[in-house]
């Protein structure tokens, strides 16, 4: 229970279907005397709603300190990611390292059936193996940053907004007499907020180190402050030609060195994926690929390099596909599998 | 929650009032809800309560009437003493403490060192214990305050301190020697002035007594500036409407606690043996301070392989309230500080648990108790 809308509604309507519900508020991030952040999400005012949720529908109700996994494993990840001239997705990373791993753990543990969260993404049970789909509600779908649940897990797993639009859910929480029925979404990477994740990454590595900002002819374009303000496809902050807007297309970290290019120049046809893991089995038709969160659906074909590596082939080269981010996988709805987009990527796109 | 359906072992936390407390509260507020400051009949009403309780309140711990003043709690006291004398201009005041101290005297401490005074935080033992060495060689000249807690709240460990004041005024006579003895009071009977504690913190809520309602103990011949401005209430030392009801209601938790005193800890610490052999039989665990000198209605053990956090739901979930180092803001647990001070191995601090009992424990609380604990273990390992 985040303190928004989409867990309180989970949990009144799993407590409507008389099932016996705890809810746990994880605290991941904290600040240097172990208080919750006062922004962006997981604020304390943001476990005090939650609290407060779980009051009202007569559940338990607690506060569980995951602040040691959530940095080792997606804090450390984040920043070490963009040293690396890399995109991260810390909600991928805390999925699969934090809240489908640790917490899973100690549910198990109280002798829970299931864990239950509010994303917006669809089980479906077809003769005992588990299928992780889109949600119904395409426009909330978060399967994405689930890619890396497979069946086994999924088994122990429910998501009850799947087939809910957000009016609806908001329209539950409000006949639950919810208050948080008309929250805000939160949007932000939880432990930046609103703040520039330039800063956040500077407070704890040395990025200072400046370097040179150039075309793919290797023409010196202008210098850069440090690789880690930038992501591909980043257009703020880069040197402007004459007339046509430039885009970073790739990071050279071992010369500490920006390419830009014109926004053709971001286009990709092939790249590779590694950590791939798959839901259920393996599939090769009728496959589409999202490239980002919440991006389209771009018409694929894969092929496997290695176990956990495979090639990417879209039928349709595509823009801004970013080294760190993910590839996942589906086949209309159907989530198949994803993995890490690599830095092999560009040089593929140059060939 | 009705004792039979929830096995509270929280009571360092804070105790159930005790039923006469609860009267001599509300007889207080329905008869005598007066400004005990006022100048007529039901004010005087009201201000004879207030001074009765104090004589007797005061008598409980060795010291005169006017050597107590009534604060908010714990946290008003220690705050009080510790922060309000340090006013010299060339920060030459020094202030010592221990790195086991509650978060009432730690922050306020921290405070003191901010403001840009020395402050020593004096390491202690594995045990738990305040090193003596440490604290004596620290002491010198412009030693203004040493604050030591009777005992400590998470560990139950009882610190040396008699030793400990001695050293002080042999060394700095002048040195204010303060301490915090909110958890020692729960079940131990205690006179400041033959252990030479010259200040003071006293809880009501830990005795059974309300909440909101506390002593701060300053020996004859000190003075310190007032933390409240305001009305001349407490002898101006506290400005405040005097919470009248609640010193009644502490004066009459305290008359029953000490009155059975004796009855009181030795079940206490009958159940609690109880209860830690017969989970020592089942578990691997190391019982905090076995060895040394503790309260009795303390144990803090550390389950070996078993994270706390989840055994502290697991419990909860299946009826009994216990405890994990001490609460954020958020409700979330942390390993504690005093843990920390103790060196407790990084592998095991997340595997500790405070069970504390308290004056309404029954006779074969111990049993059940161990039962509940060694039940749940089975199902989360």
């Amino acid at each position: 229970m985040s303190g928004g809308v989409d867990s309180s509604v989970v949990a009144g309507l799993l407590k409507s279907q008389g099932h016996d519900v705890i809810g746990v508020t994880m605290k991941l991030w904290e600040g240097p005397n172990g208080e919750m952040p006062e922004t962006g999400c997981c604020t304390s005012a943001d476990s005090e709603d939650a609290r407060k949720v779980a009051a009202k529908l007569d559940i338990p109700y607690y506060v569980l300190d995951y602040t040691a996994s959530f940095s080792e494993n997606v804090i450390d990840n984040f920043v070490d990611m963009y040293s690396q001239g890399l995109t991260p997705n810390p909600c991928v990373e805390c999925n699969r390292s934090v809240k489908f791993d640790h917490f899973i753990d100690q549910a198990n543990k109280l002798n829970c059936e299931k864990v239950a969260t509010g994303h917006y993404a669809k089980i479906v049970n077809n003769n005992n193996t588990f299928e992780l789909h889109k949600a119904d509600y395409l426009d909330k779908d978060q399967s994405y940053v689930l890619h890396m649940l497979d069946s086994k897990k999924l088994e122990k797993i429910e998501f009850p907004l799947g087939t809910i639009s957000k009016p609806e859910v908001r329209q539950i929480a409000a006949t639950l007499g919810l208050k948080t029925a008309f929250k805000k979404d939160s949007q932000d990477i939880c432990f930046v907020g609103k703040k520039d994740y330039r800063n956040f990454v500077s407070k704890r590595i040395d990025v200072s180190s400046k370097g040179l900002i150039v075309d793919k002819y290797e023409n010196e374009m202008g210098t850069h402050g440090g690789i880690h303000a930038y992501t591909i496809g980043q257009r703020k902050g880069v040197p402007g030609g004459q007339g046509e807007a430039k885009y970073v297309t790739k990071i050279d970290v071992e010369n500490n060195k920006i390419y830009i290019g014109s926004k053709d120049e971001l286009t990709t046809k092939k790249f590779l994926i590694d950590e791939v893991s798959f839901v259920n089995s393996i599939e090769y038709e009728n496959l589409s690929i999202q490239t980002r969160y919440n991006s389209d659906d771009v018409p694929c074909n894969i092929e496997k390099v290695d176990e956990s590596t495979y090639q990417i082939e879209l039928k349709n080269p595509t823009l801004g596909v970013a080294p760190g981010q993910f590839g996942v996988i589906y086949q209309d709805t159907k989530l198949v599998g994803g993995g890490r987009i690599t830095s092999k990527v560009l040089e593929e796109a140059y060939e | 929650m009705n004792k039979n359906d929830y096995m509270y072992l929280d009571h360092a936390a804070t105790t159930p009032l005790r039923e006469v407390a609860f009267e001599a509260y509300k007889k207080t507020e329905m008869d005598a809800y007066a400004n005990s400051s006022g100048g007529h009949a039901l004010s005087r009403k009201a201000k004879n309560i207030l001074e009765e309780s104090r004589e007797f309140i005061s008598s409980c711990f060795g010291a005169a009437p006017n050597e107590i003043t009534f604060t908010s709690g714990g946290t008003e006291a220690d705050n009080w003493i510790i922060k309000t004398p340090f006013v010299d201009q060339e920060k030459k005041s020094e202030l010592i403490t221990t790195q086991i101290e509650h978060e009432a005297v730690l922050a306020s401490a921290e405070d003191v060192d901010k403001k840009g005074y020395k402050v020593n935080f004096i390491s202690c033992d594995g045990d738990g214990i305040t090193n003596l060495e440490e604290f004596k060689q620290s002491i010198n000249p412009n030693t203004l305050i040493a604050s030591v807690m009777y005992a400590n709240n998470e560990t139950g460990v009882i610190q040396p301190i008699k030793e400990m004041s001695q050293s002080v005024k042999e060394i700095n006579p002048k040195t204010l020697f303060h301490s915090d003895v909110v958890q020692a009071v729960a079940t131990k009977k205690i006179d400041f002035h033959s252990l030479g504690i010259d200040s003071a913190a006293i809880s009501g809520h830990k005795i059974g007594g309300p909440k909101g309602i506390g002593v701060m103990f300053l020996k004859t011949g000190y003075k310190i500036p007032s933390l409240l401005h305001g009305g001349k209430q407490e002898l101006e030392r506290r400005a405040g409407t005097v919470n009248v009801s609640g010193v009644a209601g502490l004066a009459a938790a305290l008359k029953e606690q000490q009155q059975n005193l004796e009855n009181e800890t030795k079940l206490i610490e009958n159940e609690r043996k109880i209860f830690e052999s017969k989970i020592k039989e089942e578990f691997d665990v190391k019982i905090i301070g076995e060895n040394v000198n503790r309260l009795c209605h303390i144990s803090n053990i550390q389950f070996n392989n078993i994270n706390s956090e989840t055994l502290m739901v697991a419990l909860d979930l299946n009826g009994m309230g216990v405890s994990r180092g001490s609460a954020c803001a958020s409700g979330a647990q942390k390993p504690s500080h005093v843990l920390k001070a103790m060196n407790i191995e990084d592998e095991v601090i997340n595997n500790h648990l405070r069970f504390s009992f308290g004056w309404n424990i029954e006779t074969g609380d111990g049993t059940k108790s161990a039962e509940i604990v060694t039940n749940t273990i089975k199902e989360i390992i």
